[in-house]
């Protein structure tokens, strides 16, 4: 009667697994895709593997993981299982506390974990970097092997070691001889959770890690609003690895299998193979990344450049080619907000190189952060467009060299928007609800403040709170009538497929949706709007200024900066690369967004004041708690 | 056995100073004066009063804890009789189908959900299959529906494998026994095995509440900027924001929240084990 009924059972199994494989065929598909969208496959190709190859990033955190992974598991399975030898044999009231301090990393939120040894580590100031990830995985991993080895403890005969001893085993030889093997099913599957728990972590490592130190998950979250195909590639890879390593697992047995008859302990023993395989397939592989590394006679030759930068950011050959020519190794971060850069280099955590907005700077030059730039080093500062030299927060260019820049403004479907609308309502036409449910909202306080400012006519450095309740109110009334959307980098590739017939963003950003897609348009409305610019910066307590202004001079020439600006598609500070890709022949030719205004006197850069700041924050998150009570 | 007990002394150290030290010193920074150091210590309730009087903070506490318990409920429903089914199976066919489950969990679960965003997107494949139906406006994606699916995604395989471990340590011949006396299947089922299965479903509850109350990158990959959860809410007081004593607070009140629900979800499971398993 068991079998071949069940049909209800059978489908549930069938439609759960569909579920389950689904996203991971997903993404083996897309890593195969030859544009960068996310949704419709254009056709065969092998690009993003070229592009991970390359990218030291994404190969660098395939290797933390990894290698993150195995010594946690090596280190907590042997501490875990030497652990619940010694707790089982203690006193029970220790077990006990033992017991509940063991629950604390299972029976807490995962984020409060992550909090704890984050404060841990900042309060006894240990560096964050690879070893305090390593600490901490070790740290949650060992409470699932004793967690996993104590029960096969207890199922022991508690006579047993004291027989071995009594036979003429030393202590040592009774707990390797006799005790150990008898568990040894537990200590395997505790390894085995312990591995499965730290390669997936996120949670943890995100708050316990630094100096640029990232696993794959960090990266997928960093880079998560950028469309970056790659991390599907590297993903795919993975998969890879596995599913060899399950077949060597599933084949070794039937092969040993033959060579002995004696199959009881066979099926356990898989596991070792299963660890030995995977150790062996990950050393190849990093054995191979290890090896790509040149020598020669360089400039810079084995020193190291320490960069946070904004989440895709730069062009693809500039770190390659800049390694190349000064024999440095570029280690670079991500930021996605200048908030959180200004929190880990308030911090004290050491970059050479920092590429905030505007108005951070400002605050960075005014908290004493930074360090003057020495221009005897600097031969690119002519070569730089005028318009985005001597602004108002360094007047006279003494601590930041720009990179990018541009205005903020209005990407529209031409086919879905009368130009009408726009000219007459500017910004005001996020109000229209003529355009209702076909609107993003861009999802920085900032910016979303500077709209409803100018849309009210104020000035969007204002600091008169009434001026700013009235903009709340703006914003509320937008996300409450007009059922927006609030995205944040999702909105390049979703307007490039033309999703929405309107949104707020950056020029760069529009450039790129409007060279993939040509009914987009970017529209400045006439009562201003926010023209920024990003500048790299060296911070007081760099550790190698001098590489930090030859990468400088390196990004602000043409050849860099090239390359940055073709394949990011902001503005170019160097004013020969902004002609060149705007005028005939250009990638961004006849793309207006490209080109920053600079006539409009309605325009304005960003100035920091510490107390709008804390109001617009705090307002933000208000606007975004109505907008979700909206739905 | 007793020579052995001072192996444990080490992780003794170890265990205080990396498992009991961090939540000493979260309690300790969420009742710190903002800006203050742990020597230059200042007691005030402040971050605490700031939470508990603002209704917004309270609504996503709120929100949190009733898109956990959803989660929780659908991942029940589905993965209770998926793990029976796998139970009731041959063994070599239950050893392939929790291969099939634990496989995906050694995935990145970033990259897992990433790859939602793709599917569930506006243009996506699944809104162009649900255009076959006259669905096709539908919105997918930034949506409640998403994040609980995002949800339920990760976490529904460890209700499987904890409720599927249960099923199969139970005693056949208690089943056997039990339709011997005459109890119909149904009444099996519900006499017999959901008692005795139920440490598994209270395991499997724990491992899928926990994480989905605090998760916060499910919230931000497929709840868009405007799915604010209080994991979300930690994350920016830590990492935006920079407060961290009233992030310590958040955390705090989420940490004890949660301890008081799983010692009355445990007072089910004695209460249980007390009232029916044991007296059979």
């Amino acid at each position: 009667m068991k079998k071949s009924r069940r049909p209800f059972g059978k489908i549930l199994m069938f439609l759960m697994i569909a579920f389950f494989y689904l996203p991971i065929i997903y993404m083996v598909v897309f890593s195969f895709n030859e544009s960068k969208s996310l949704t419709s496959f254009t056709g065969f190709s092998l690009r993003w593997y070229e592009h991970m190859l390359e990218s030291s990033d994404m190969m660098t955190a395939l290797y933390t993981t990894f290698s993150v992974a195995i010594l946690a598991t090596l280190i907590s399975t042997f501490v875990g299982t030497i652990a619940a030898i010694g707790l089982s044999s203690s006193r029970k009231i220790i077990r006990n506390i033992m017991e509940q301090v063991d629950n604390l990393p299972m029976m807490n939120p995962e984020i409060v974990t992550a909090i704890g040894f984050m404060l841990l580590f900042i309060t006894f100031q240990v560096e964050k970097g690879y070893v305090t990830m390593l600490l901490a995985h070790i740290a949650f991993c060992i409470p699932y092997v004793i967690l996993s080895v104590m029960p096969k403890i207890r199922a022991l005969d508690p006579n047993l070691a004291d027989a071995a001893m009594d036979l003429g085993a030393t202590p040592w030889k009774a707990l390797t001889k006799v005790i150990v093997p008898q568990i040894t099913p537990g200590i395997v599957s505790g390894a085995l959770i312990a591995f499965t728990m730290s390669v997936d972590d996120f949670i943890i490592s995100y708050f316990v890690t630094g100096q640029g130190v990232k696993n794959l998950s960090i990266v997928v979250y960093t880079m998560s609003k950028r469309v970056n195909p790659s991390i599907n590639a590297v993903s795919t890879l993975v998969v890879v690895i596995i599913t060899i390593v399950l077949l060597i697992v599933n084949i070794a047995p039937l092969i040993a299998a033959k060579k002995s008859a004696r199959s009881e302990l066979g099926k356990r023993k898989r596991f070792v193979p299963a660890a030995a395989g995977c150790l062996a397939v990950i050393i190849v592989v990093l054995a191979v990344y290890q090896g790509g590394k040149g020598t020669g006679d360089r400039p810079f030759e084995g020193q190291t450049l320490h960069i946070y930068n904004w989440g895709e950011y730069t062009g693809e050959n500039i770190i390659p080619d800049f390694e190349e020519e000064t024999g440095a190794k570029v280690v670079m971060e991500n930021f996605d907000s200048n908030e959180q850069m200004y929190i880990k280099v308030a911090n004290g955590e050491p970059y050479d190189i920092l590429v905030p907005s505007d108005y951070m700077i400002q605050r960075l030059i005014e908290e004493d952060y930074l360090q003057k730039l020495d221009k005897s080093k600097l031969d690119c500062m002519d070569k730089l467009s005028d318009a985005v030299k001597g602004l108002p927060y360094d007047p006279n260019n003494d601590y930041s060299v720009p990179y990018f820049w541009g205005t903020v403004g209005i990407v529209y479907d031409k086919t879905k928007v009368d130009i009408e609308d726009l000219e007459r309502e500017g910004f005001n036409i996020f109000l229209d609800e003529k355009y209702k449910g076909d609107v993003y909202l861009y999802d920085s306080e900032r910016d979303s403040f500077m709209m409803a400012l100018k849309a009210l006519g104020y000035s969007m450095n204002t600091e008169n709170e009434d001026e700013l309740q009235e903009a709340y109110g703006w914003l509320v009334q937008c996300v409450e009538t007009m059922d927006t959307e609030i995205v944040t980098d999702e909105i390049i590739d979703n307007m490039a497929q033309g999703r929405k017939a309107l949104g707020l963003i950056y020029s760069g950003d529009a450039t790129y949706v409007m060279a993939e897609n040509e009914n987009m348009g970017y529209y400045m409305p006439e009562t201003g709007t926010n023209l920024w610019s990003d500048a790299m910066v060296i911070p007081k307590n760099a550790q190698n200024p001098d590489l930090a202004h030859a990468f400088i001079n390196f990004a602000s020439d043409y050849d860099g900066a090239y390359d940055n600006s073709s394949y990011v598609g902001y503005t170019s500070a160097n004013e020969e690369v902004m002609a060149v890709l705007s005028g005939e022949g250009g990638d961004y030719e006849g793309i207006n967004a490209y080109i920053p205004r600079t006539d409009n006197e309605n325009d304005e850069v960003f100035v920091y004041n510490e107390d709008t700041k804390k109001i617009i924050s705090d307002l933000w998150s208000r606007v975004k708690i109505a907008a979700s009570n909206a739905d | 056995m007793k020579r052995f007990s001072k192996l444990a002394l080490p992780y003794i150290v170890w265990a205080a100073l990396m498992l009991v030290l961090p939540m000493v010193l979260i309690a300790l920074y969420s009742v710190m004066e903002q800006g203050n150091s742990i020597i230059s210590f200042s007691f005030t309730l402040d971050h605490y009063i700031k939470f508990f009087t603002d209704p917004d903070f309270l609504l996503i506490l709120w929100r949190s804890i009733a898109i956990a318990v959803k989660t929780t409920l659908i991942c029940l429903i589905l993965g209770y009789p998926a793990a029976y089914f796998i139970s009731k199976c041959s063994e070599k066919t239950q050893n392939v189908l929790i291969l099939c489950i634990t496989l995906p969990m050694w995935i990145n679960m970033l990259v897992r959900t990433y790859a939602w965003i793709g599917i569930l997107s506006e243009g996506g494949i699944l809104q162009r299959i649900l255009g076959f139906f006259g669905l096709g406006d539908m919105e997918l994606l930034y949506t409640e529906g998403s994040v609980l699916l995002g949800m339920v995604y990760n976490f529904l395989p460890f209700m499987i494998l904890q409720v599927h471990t249960s099923l199969t340590k139970m005693d056949h011949s208690l089943l056997e026994a039990s339709a011997d006396l005459g109890a119909d299947p149904v009444q099996t089922f519900r006499r017999v095995t959901l008692p005795l299965s139920l440490p598994g479903v209270i395991n499997g509850i724990t491992l899928v509440f926990l994480p989905a109350v605090s998760s916060f990158f499910i919230p931000k990959l497929l709840g868009g900027g405007q799915y604010f959860l209080i994991g979300n809410m930690i994350e920016n007081q830590f990492i935006t924001v920079g407060e961290w004593n009233f992030g310590s607070a958040i955390s705090m009140i989420i940490a004890v929240i949660m301890m008081l629900l799983m010692m009355a979800v445990r007072r089910i499971e004695i209460h249980n084990q007390g009232g029916k398993g044991a007296r059979a």
